[in-house]
């Protein structure tokens, strides 16, 4: 059986195409057959962030247009057996599909891939609603931040007047240090404000300005933390039950050294 | 203990979040029902007038705010009355 999810958030620079490419790679990885869809028309960047910009011929608006099939515009990631891209054109505007197309394009992909991941532009407009338009489900990325909160409060409700079932939660640059020092909203006060069931929380790395640059997503790395926090919702995607919460308390800071010495542990662990 | 020490020397001044989540939350209830903080005054001092021409009310206990419910957003006052002004109402 299989399932689209669009990844969406309102606002821009949360981390969606980020949060698309890793969840892809994870999927990937863990052995299902799995699509990643640029919704992002005229922005396009998943590409960039999965290091295949530069094998894109067609893309999502050529196969609307019907100037290639929908396999030839399909780029293959060597690197993950069964991952695939369908990129969005860069050079045309939200416009130059409807959501009866990504309908289309969707199910037929669904026909081929377990899992089909839409990565949404930012907004409320066009973009959002061809990017729903084919989804089974939504995953909604949020940051600690009153605007990011704010918006995918909105989106929250968007997603419910598409009739999706509930969506679920990416906390996404999430930062241990300041939560335990008061500065950051923590799970719980986020989830209490936007109650929707959580997926995950990911930390904030400088890994993933790393590995953006490299077009190399940090899901391929198993030595990464954020890689881990990218892995682990992917295992709960797929269903898998009671996947344990990622400790992301500052491990190897004086104090939790001293505090490992001494044998306290905190009261709250800051866990994602 | 890393807590405590972050606690006592940022002991004048309150978290940052607990300042976000308030906002936060303000500003959900005002993008849902549409109304401006600036309308939601107005219509107090037009609620309160009329109340006051009926009974006295203590106004630094006085509460008139939009609160979050699981479904909709409800207008929530508390307005302690100290007397009753006049019973000259009718007629």
């Amino acid at each position: 059986m299989s399932d689209c999810i669009v990844v969406t958030s309102g606002k821009g620079g949360v981390g969606k195409t980020t949060t698309t490419a890793n969840l892809g790679v994870a999927l990937a990885l863990g052995g299902a057959r799995v699509a990643v869809v640029d919704a992002d028309i005229g922005l396009r960047n998943l590409d960039v962030i999965l290091g295949l910009e530069n094998r894109i011929v067609y893309d999502l608006v050529h196969v609307l247009e019907g100037e290639c099939r929908l396999k030839q515009a399909l780029i293959r990631d060597k690197r993950a057996d069964g991952l695939f891209l369908l990129p969005a054109a860069q050079t045309r505007d939200k416009n130059a599909v409807t959501p009866a197309q990504m309908r289309e394009i969707t199910s037929k992909l669904k026909e081929d891939f377990d899992y089909v991941l839409v990565d949404c532009p930012a907004g409320i407009e066009q973009g959002f609603k061809n990017a729903v338009a084919g989804a089974d489900r939504a995953i909604i990325v949020t940051t600690p931040e009153v605007s990011a909160i704010r918006d995918a409060d909105r989106i929250i409700g968007m997603v419910e007047a598409a009739e999706l079932p509930e969506p679920q939660l990416i906390i996404n640059r999430f930062r241990a240090k300041m939560v335990s020092s008061g500065d950051m909203m923590n799970r719980e006060d986020i989830l209490e404000i936007l109650a929707i069931p959580l997926l995950g929380v990911v930390p904030d790395h400088e890994e993933i300005i790393i590995s953006a640059n490299r077009g190399i997503p940090v899901s391929f790395d198993e030595n990464s933390l954020v890689g881990e926090a990218f892995r682990r919702v992917a295992r709960r995607i797929t269903g898998e039950p009671d996947v344990p919460m990622l400790d992301l308390t500052n491990g190897n800071g004086v104090w939790a050294t001293l505090k490992r010495w001494v044998g306290w542990a905190p009261a709250q662990g800051v866990a994602g | 203990m890393k807590e405590l020490i972050n606690r006592f020397f940022a002991r004048d001044r309150a978290a940052s979040k607990e300042e976000a989540k308030q906002r936060l939350k303000f500003l959900l209830i005002h993008d849902q029902v549409d109304l401006t903080p600036v309308q939601l005054d107005a219509m107090r001092e037009e609620i309160m007038e009329v109340i006051k021409r009926y009974v006295e009310v203590d106004d630094a206990k006085t509460e008139f705010r939009l609160e979050r419910g699981d479904k909709e957003v409800a207008l929530v006052s508390s307005i302690p009355v100290r007397r009753v002004v006049t019973r000259a109402v009718s007629a």
